[in-house]
């Protein structure tokens, strides 16, 4: 992996710094004591991450929008898909749809695919410029409709306005 | 509770090859399910800590598995 | 027993549900690609009601942020794996299964 030279903004540090004593907070158990160990690991996890992944604008209202959006879809999808696999005749038409992305390619890309694997009944296989090709478990409900609710929010999230396709 | 952990723990012999990971995985999680809650049912909040390190070692097993298992195909278009 | 203690123990119930459906998927569905549907079902929301159930018996906040820590790992990790099998499994050109 190559190192990118990005000019990085103040803000990304801080929100990054401030992620990262969160996670140590967590693991630490909230003991204070651990702070010795635990400010210079944030610092390096800072650094590193600053190298590794260029900056990225996030938006704090489109994330806290996404949460509920994924765990209701979750919720969803997940009796769907758990009553299929308890029911005996297990009634499946599973079936691979091609999807065109209206996302940057980039993070928001990655991080769309991602989330429509974690939705019950979708699973992306592959994503290559910007064509996702999604396995779905049955091909008779309306998966296009749901990939551009997923992509909607998604875009929300990461700041950016969709075009029409 | 446990012993549905335990229970469905054992069902999983079943697939066969390429699934076999699958399999695995779903063990994992499993795991973590399980000692989250011997962490709770038994106060020790170190097993806690345990299941953090599986599902870390989860991720990297299972990406070493899938790229060890399928690397004599192609070249993988890398991505990144 | 108060009412929190009841929701938890549902929503463990519900998460081990989950678990067993995601279990059951694996060995009934017909090939690796809804085999794959199953399992990140069971790791999205068996684990995550789990986590959600023992959450509110969490004796601090930090207890409870490292339940959602674990919870977020597991998924980027299933994330991530269910999407390089998917790939892998498509350019072996392994067949799907139709109806």
């Amino acid at each position: 992996m190559t190192l990118i030279k990005v000019t990085t903004n103040g803000s990304t540090i801080v929100s990054r710094g401030g992620v990262f004593l969160l996670i140590w907070w967590v693991l630490a158990d909230g003991v204070t004591s651990s702070w010795w160990i635990g400010v210079p690991a944030v610092l390096l996890a800072v650094t590193t991450s600053v190298m590794l992944l260029p900056p990225a604008s996030m938006v704090w209202s489109g994330f806290l929008r996404f949460v509920p959006f994924f765990l209701m879809r979750s919720l969803l999808g997940g009796v769907d898909v758990a009553w299929r696999a308890f029911h005996p005749g297990m009634p499946i038409a599973p079936d691979l749809i091609e999807y065109s992305v209206r996302l940057p390619p980039g993070l928001s890309q990655v991080f769309m695919a991602n989330t429509v694997n974690l939705l019950p009944g979708t699973l992306s296989a592959v994503l290559d410029r910007s064509i996702l090709k999604v396995h779905v478990l049955d091909r008779r409900k309306d998966i296009q409709a749901e990939l551009e609710a997923v992509e909607q929010s998604v875009a929300r999230m990461f700041g950016i306005s969709l075009t029409a396709p | 509770m446990l012993n549905l952990g335990v229970g469905m723990w054992r069902i999983l012999r079943g697939p066969t090859a390429a699934d076999r990971m699958l399999a695995a995985q779903l063990f994992g999680t499993t795991a973590v399910a399980v000692l989250l809650l011997l962490a709770q049912a038994t106060g020790n909040a170190a097993v806690r800590d345990v299941a953090v390190l599986f599902a870390l070692l989860a991720a990297v097993t299972a990406v070493a598995f899938v790229r060890r298992a399928w690397s004599n195909q192609d070249q993988d278009h890398d991505t990144h | 027993m108060t009412p929190i203690d009841y929701l938890s123990a549902a929503l463990l119930i519900a998460g081990g549900i989950f678990f067993l459906a995601g279990t059951l998927g694996l060995l009934r569905f017909p090939d690796v690609y809804t085999r794959l549907h199953a399992l990140t079902k069971a790791d999205n929301l068996g684990l995550g009601l789990m986590v959600a159930g023992l959450a509110m018996q969490a004796e601090s906040w930090a207890v409870a942020g490292k339940l959602l820590l674990i919870w977020v790992l597991v998924l980027l990790a299933g994330a991530s794996v269910a999407h390089l099998i998917a790939s892998g499994a498509l350019q072996r050109g392994i067949r799907l299964w139709r109806r």
